[in-house]
């Protein structure tokens, strides 16, 4: 029995490794990626995510240079696994921003909450600026 | 729905706890794996209805191009089309790269064209047009590799997980909760014998006193 039990504990650390496994290991600003000629991070797993040139040059044109300087890429998005409906919530000011701009928000506060609805906006206009994180309580 | 129970050697108050634990993680893990599946299938739909709506945008497209360089070859010779062909770009570049969507590696194709500064001074209108045309249908094939490949490989992670939560919600978690019903059923019966047997004796005790 606590074998089993073992087993099903080390099964969930591993299915969050894989869930988990492609986060960036250091971000970049908005500004450095713009700067790069092929704009990546490096992941966890020793892999490379790139991003759009299209989609940073909206993201600069919709919050301007200052706060291009702010804006670390890729956009978390923390999926809240202990509410009962799939959430997920933005805690950073600078990317909240962007996403209300995007998904046309005019009031909101954070942390940003995140619906599946409004996720299918977010991932045409900006799909590789986001990144899931599955936390866990 | 599993009816069936877990095996358990003895049945304790300590194995009862212990189901329960596996239980609240069972449950957790469901839950990860769900919310995983509800994204990663909402993904594999929007990515299909892009394919689908970039096939027919190519196909139209394709037809267009086809017009506009029939109109073309109208004003302008065919050695005249070949050369500007030719010398329209100086190079293009296609950036093969990857990026991961919900714990997924898809591929990220671009496609950078670089003009000539001269290359469309001087040629007729409807032979720019044509060219232009084609540059877009170009782009968009770019585009569709990439979105039917990412249709691939997601749709693989979405069976994988699928079955991982058909798992656990239709076998794993019912037996565990089989299990636990069972447990607490034999305890409340032993208690139930318990609480006749104090009975028993005590009656037993009355009696031997009274007599």
């Amino acid at each position: 029995m606590i074998k089993d039990e073992k087993l099903l504990e080390r099964y969930l650390s591993e299915e969050l490794k894989v869930v988990n496994r492609s986060l960036p290991i250091k971000r970049k600003t908005l500004s450095e990626l713009l700067r790069e000629e092929y704009p990546h991070v490096l992941t966890r797993d020793g892999g490379v995510h790139m991003f759009r040139r299209s989609e940073l040059r909206l993201a600069y044109e919709l919050l301007g240079s200052e706060l291009a300087s702010r804006l670390y890429l890729p956009i978390i998005l923390e999926v809240k696994t202990e509410f009962k409906e799939t959430v997920m919530c933005v805690n950073d000011a600078v990317a909240a921003k962007l996403i209300a701009k995007i998904l046309g928000l005019k009031y909101y506060e954070l942390p940003l909450y995140i619906y599946p609805k409004q996720l299918s906006v977010l991932r045409r206009s900006i799909g590789t600026l986001i990144h899931y994180a599955f936390t866990f309580s | 729905m599993s009816q069936q129970v877990i095996r358990i050697v003895r049945p304790t108050k300590i194995e009862l706890i212990r189901l329960r634990r596996r239980l609240a993680i069972a449950r957790r893990l469901h839950k990860v794996l769900k919310d995983r599946l509800v994204i990663l299938t909402q993904e594999f739909i929007s990515l299909i209805k892009d394919a689908l709506s970039l096939r027919k945008e190519i196909h139209k497209g394709l037809d267009l191009c086809d017009e506009k360089l029939a109109k073309a070859l109208s004003v302008s010779t065919l050695r005249e089309v070949e050369v500007l062909a030719t010398t329209l770009y100086e190079s293009f570049q296609v950036i093969v790269g990857s990026r991961v969507s919900a714990g997924v590696r898809v591929p990220l194709l671009d496609i950078e064209f670089s003009e000539y500064s001269n290359a469309l001074t001087k040629k007729p209108l409807s032979l720019i047009d044509a060219a232009r045309c084609y540059r877009s249908i170009i782009e968009k094939i770019v585009k569709l590799t990439e979105i039917e490949y990412s249709i691939y490989r997601i749709g693989a992670e979405v069976s994988r997980v699928k079955r991982r939560v058909n798992a656990l919600e239709y076998i794993l978690i019912p037996r565990l909760i089989n299990t636990i019903k069972f447990l607490e059923m034999k305890f409340e019966e032993r208690e139930r014998e318990d609480k006749i047997r104090l009975k028993k004796v005590k009656e037993l005790l009355l009696r031997r006193a009274g007599g």
